[in-house]
């Protein structure tokens, strides 16, 4: 671990580390000019290759297969940089872009040179104010300096970088809801295919990649694919920046091979769990990737062997601590209101069934929580999740995925919330549990006997009665 | 050629169509419950109703190898080897999931909603639905709203399938629907201030799959299920768009779009939308008339009848000169019938071709494949619409047949100044069509220019009022036959109403005043058949065997019936009776 060398966060204690003076004289803007005076573009995308670098913005897919997708006669190219960064406790796009923001330049730059795309777009989260203005000023600097502009390092390429900043959804960070809002739509996701490599913005071939899967591609450039093989473990390597927040002493961004585990984290680089209590659980990689226990926090956060634990994956390796005094309760219902909120609404299930959980967890923390609530979310968690295909884009998955984890980790914890959180006043209504028990609307509130042959009880939708009886 | 499995079975598909997997399922008699999925418009794929599961066939092998997830119908193409499968437990329980989903904020409020019977939430609960609920909880209501004038939006039905916004953005490319707000609380609005008010919006109401989108003209009037739906083509302008009148106790309660892709696609424009009213219209003539002592008088229909019939015979004997105007809100078939009988009497009658409304310019809406679309539109066929200044159904088909009886077109004008000069014997005026066209002094002048005035109308106009002989005739909904739009395409409309007291269809006070053998009713079709024979402009329709067909009949030059253009309905409107469209 001594052996480590921070690449990424190599400029961020610097002073003035924004302007290009500082990190020229850092050696900065070397590799572009390498990448773009030595090496053709496939040689860049085969170097790539070569690195295995995997996108770090969540689903993990490997950056130069990616680039390999665009057409081969394609005339026009456009690069989306997603800085879209939403995912809950996740910061440390933002630390890229605040600190050093020419490597980010770099990075675009040696990319676009890689994919042939000579218009980038920086699409901002809209929260990012500070970022998108270092941002805007670094570009405006490295113009004047000959680093974007036309015939750049006397290559012929040409390089245009645009600022756009979101208007506030996290739907944003998915890769066609960023093209559909880039083209000033509303931000919904596309059906794929056609993909984006082959028909994205503006109906042109797209790459979109994550601001640190780019801050990465110079460091590559500029050492080598071997260099980079060298960091982290079997499939998963390099450099990755690690947030770590929630209940822990210090709250912080570091840089750190990939595969380290959350214990290290929190031990080494967080000062440890706050007020000396200890981690009940964590959530390894943004919300969205589920829950990790306290005994799987030893697990190597990379991208594979994280899902053993039942975690969707390593996501934007945000690691939120939960200590032991929290109901895994009150974080579950967080988590709904969040994708209640953020969905889309344009998928039947994600639109429905985010909202469900809310609503459902909001009664249960009121005090209205009934047992059986428990084996409903987890079914709709089931649908909504566990069959891909569900939905047009992953939100759905990542909002069924915290209560999965929830109800296989930390299901005893959860009954015994609902049973010492009961107010008779929050239940549901009479009328509600006998549409729920399947009661015939002409027998219920009635001195009637209930039919003798009872209708099906909560079965999940899967094993629709009428449908499929029997099963 | 292509193979493909469906559920087990091999089927093949002619060559050179491009499908998608519902429209093959559907064609083989298999369903797939769709909501989002329009033909005309983009793939959205946000209901997530028509997920199944797909896989392919290796040609060498003959191995199978599936998708592992689920994938939309709407946007798998139905290719050579493609391998579908509907009716997997997978793929039921998934449709019961969506159909769970759907009804969690649906207020189920069938009993009143003007959707019910024809509603694709209905249709797909019963089939795919279960009969208990797990939502225990407030439910999200979204408010109910009005979009224009016309449609009325309750939100708290709405599926959000956004067919009616995509149609705003690509069929008339007017945009002033859209989608606000996010998750549960999305919903489908205007601009303010900015209504839905372009010529077709009221296709948006078709197109809703639920009661969301209503019409405010049809709200609350008629039960569905108790409307007998008629085929007719609307004779509101000379596109001639095909429709369906809903008849229920006599009275037409509305029109909406039958798909006829060689003319109007799946739509019909507002005006003709809202052209019904005129069939229900209380002033349309009661009864015949004849002119007793200066006064219009009321007379039994046979005396009416045969006081024309003598008095024209009579004057046709002596000698005298006799003109018709043939108006273009009649049919072919009441145009010949017309033109024989008038150039029977005399060979030296003149014919005219009756007044032609032509209000303002011809509005085209054309789509195009690509813009303002999204995703993969190799499927989309875009046709374009039109909506035609020359507001009647005819003048093509009554031109032609004026043509073949007299060699030219002798336009009303003409046959106006001629009648002001040198009067004729006897005049014979036929109207009909939306509103009353002979009214106002220019018109009751041509009184004077006929020393016998027979008018055949559905309207009591100021000329009529002056006639020797009114003759109560059929509007639009009473009779049959058939109409030649503006591009030359004959097509065959049904009669929604029967004729009203008092009053005969065109062809059959036609078929008595020319003492055809055995007078009245006569079939449309013996005389269309008769034309055709007679007339050359109609030789097309010689070849016609057995029913008319569906989209029409070109008359100039002949079309190869497009593969893949079989009738298309939503499930939903499938005719009562059938839940499903496949066979």
């Amino acid at each position: 671990m001594a052996a480590f060398e921070p690449v990424l966060t190599r400029n961020f204690a610097v002073e003035n580390s924004q302007s290009l003076k500082v990190y020229e004289g850092r050696g900065g803007y070397q590799a572009a000019k390498k990448a773009l005076t030595t090496m053709s573009p496939d040689e860049l995308v085969q170097l790539v290759k070569d690195s295995e670098l995997r996108g770090r913005g969540g689903a993990g897919f490997p950056t130069g297969l990616k680039w390999s997708f665009l057409p081969k006669d394609r005339a026009e190219t456009f690069m989306c940089v997603n800085g879209d960064e939403s995912e809950p406790a996740t910061f440390n796009n933002r630390y890229l872009l605040e600190r050093d923001p020419h490597q980010m330049i770099e990075g675009i730059i040696i990319s676009c040179f890689a994919t042939r795309a000579s218009t980038a777009y920086l699409y901002n989260r809209f929260e990012y104010i500070a970022a998108t203005r270092v941002m805007e000023r670094a570009i405006a600097e490295a113009r004047a300096a000959g680093y974007l502009g036309k015939n750049i390092f006397g290559s012929g390429f040409d390089l245009e970088i645009y600022v756009h900043r979101g208007a506030g959804a996290y739907i944003c960070g998915e890769e066609t809801g960023l093209i559909e809002s880039l083209e000033g739509k509303r931000g919904w996701p596309r059906i794929k295919p056609p993909f984006p490599a082959v028909e994205g913005a503006f109906r042109k071939p797209t790459v979109v990649n994550n601001i640190e899967t780019l801050c990465c591609v110079p460091h590559i450039v500029e050492r080598g694919a071997d260099w980079f093989k060298s960091i982290g473990t079997p499939k998963s390597y390099g450099p990755k920046l690690y947030t770590i927040s929630g209940h822990v002493n210090k709250q912080v961004c570091v840089e750190l091979p990939l595969g380290v585990t959350t214990r290290q984290l929190i031990e080494e680089h967080a000062g440890g769990v706050w007020k000396g209590r200890k981690a009940k659980a964590a959530v390894p990689g943004g919300i969205s990737m589920g829950l990790l226990s306290a005994d799987e926090l030893d697990v190597p956060l990379d991208f594979e062997e994280i899902r053993k634990t039942g975690c969707l994956g390593l996501g934007t390796a945000a690691v939120t601590v939960i200590d032991d005094q929290t109901p895994i309760m009150d974080v579950l219902y967080n988590t709904c209101r969040f994708f209640a909120h953020e969905s889309c609404g344009q998928c039947t299930p994600c639109r429905e069934g985010t909202t469900w959980f809310y609503k459902t967890m909001k009664r249960i923390k009121a005090g209205g929580g009934r047992l059986e609530d428990l084996d409903v979310m987890e079914q709709l968690a089931k649908n909504l999740g566990i069959t891909p295909g569900t939905t047009i884009c992953g939100l759905a998955d990542g909002a069924a995925w915290p209560i999965k984890n929830a109800m296989t980790k930390f299901r005893p914890e959860l009954e015994e919330y609902i049973r010492s959180h009961q107010q008779a006043d929050k239940k549901p209504t009479a009328l509600q549990e006998a549409i729920f028990r399947g009661v015939s609307p002409s027998l219920f509130d009635s001195s009637l006997p209930e039919p003798s042959e009872p209708l099906p009880g909560p079965t999940a939708p899967g094993h629709n009665p009428r449908v499929s009886p029997g099963t | 050629m292509a193979t493909i499995i469906i559920n087990g079975t091999e089927y093949t598909l002619p060559e050179g169509e491009r499908l998608n997997a519902i429209q093959a399922a559907q064609r083989f008699g298999v369903e797939i419950p769709y909501y989002c999925w329009h033909p005309a418009l983009s793939v959205v794929a946000n209901c997530r109703m028509c997920e199944i599961q797909v896989g392919s066939k290796d040609p060498k092998t003959g191995e199978i190898k599936m998708i592992p997830k689920m994938v939309p119908g709407c946007q798998t193409p139905a290719k050579d080897g493609t391998v579908i499968v509907t009716d997997s437990p997978e793929v039921r329980s998934h449709q019961a999931m969506i159909m769970e989903y759907l009804l969690i904020n649906h207020p189920l409020d069938c009993p009143v909603c003007d959707q019910a019977g024809q509603c694709g939430l209905q249709d797909y609960s019963y089939r795919h639905g279960q009969a208990i609920h797990r939502f225990v909880e407030e439910r999200t209501v979204n408010p109910r709203k009005d979009v224009s004038d016309q449609i009325q939006l309750n939100m708290d039905r709405c599926i959000m399938c956004t067919r009616c916004v995509r149609f705003c953005r690509e069929i008339t490319r007017t945009n002033e629907l859209q989608v606000e707000r996010r998750g549960n609380h999305a919903e489908i609005t205007i601009f303010p201030d900015r209504p839905l008010d372009n010529p077709m919006a009221g296709n948006v109401v078709d197109l809703c799959p639920v009661g969301a989108l209503l019409d405010k003209d049809f709200l609350h009037k008629q039960r569905y299920w108790f409307n007998d739906q008629h085929s007719s083509v609307c004779t509101r302008c000379s596109t001639g768009c095909n429709i369906v009148a809903e008849e229920n106790r006599g009275q037409i309660w509305r029109l909406r779009a039958r798909y006829n892709p060689k003319v109007n696609d799946y739509w019909i424009c507002d005006e003709g939308r809202s052209s019904y009213k005129s069939a229900n219209d209380a002033n349309l003539l009661p009864a015949m008339y004849l002119r007793e002592g200066g006064q219009p008088r009321e007379a039994p229909v046979d005396r009416a009848l045969d006081t024309a019939r003598t008095r024209l015979k009579e004057i046709a004997r002596q000698g005298g000169t006799i003109a018709a105007v043939i108006s273009p809100f009649l049919t072919v078939e009441e145009a010949y019938l017309l033109a024989s009988y008038i150039k029977g009497l005399s060979g030296e009658a003149v014919l005219a071709l009756g007044p032609v409304p032509v209000v303002g310019e011809d509005q085209t809406f054309a789509p195009d494949q690509r813009q303002g679309r999204t995703g993969d539109t190799s499927f989309v066929v875009p046709r374009p619409f039109t909506i035609r200044a020359e507001k009647c159904p005819n003048r093509n088909g009554v031109e032609r047949i004026l043509k073949h009886f007299q060699g030219e077109v002798i336009p009303i004008d003409r046959l106006r100044e001629r009648a002001a000069s040198t009067p004729f014997d006897a005049l014979y005026i036929t109207g009909g069509g939306h509103e009353p066209a002979y009214e106002g002094q220019e018109w009751t002048k041509l009184r004077d220019g006929a020393k016998f005035l027979v008018v055949q109308d559905v309207w009591p106009t100021d000329l009529a009022g002056t006639a020797d002989v009114i003759l109560s005739s059929a509007t639009f909904a009473e009779k049959a036959g058939c109409y030649v739009n503006a591009t030359g395409r004959l097509q065959y409309a049904s009669a929604a109403l029967p004729p009203r007291d008092g009053s005969l269809p065109d062809l059959d006070i036609l078929a008595i005043l020319a003492e055809r053998p055995g007078g009245g009713p006569i079939s449309s079709r013996d005389v269309l058949s008769e034309l055709a024979g007679q007339v050359p402009a109609f030789a097309a329709v010689r070849s016609l065997d057995g029913p008319f067909p569906e989209f029409g009949l070109p008359l100039d030059g002949s079309e190869e019936p497009t593969p893949g253009m079989f009738r298309y309905v939503d499930p939903w409107h499938a005719p009562r009776g059938r839940v499903s469209l496949a066979t």
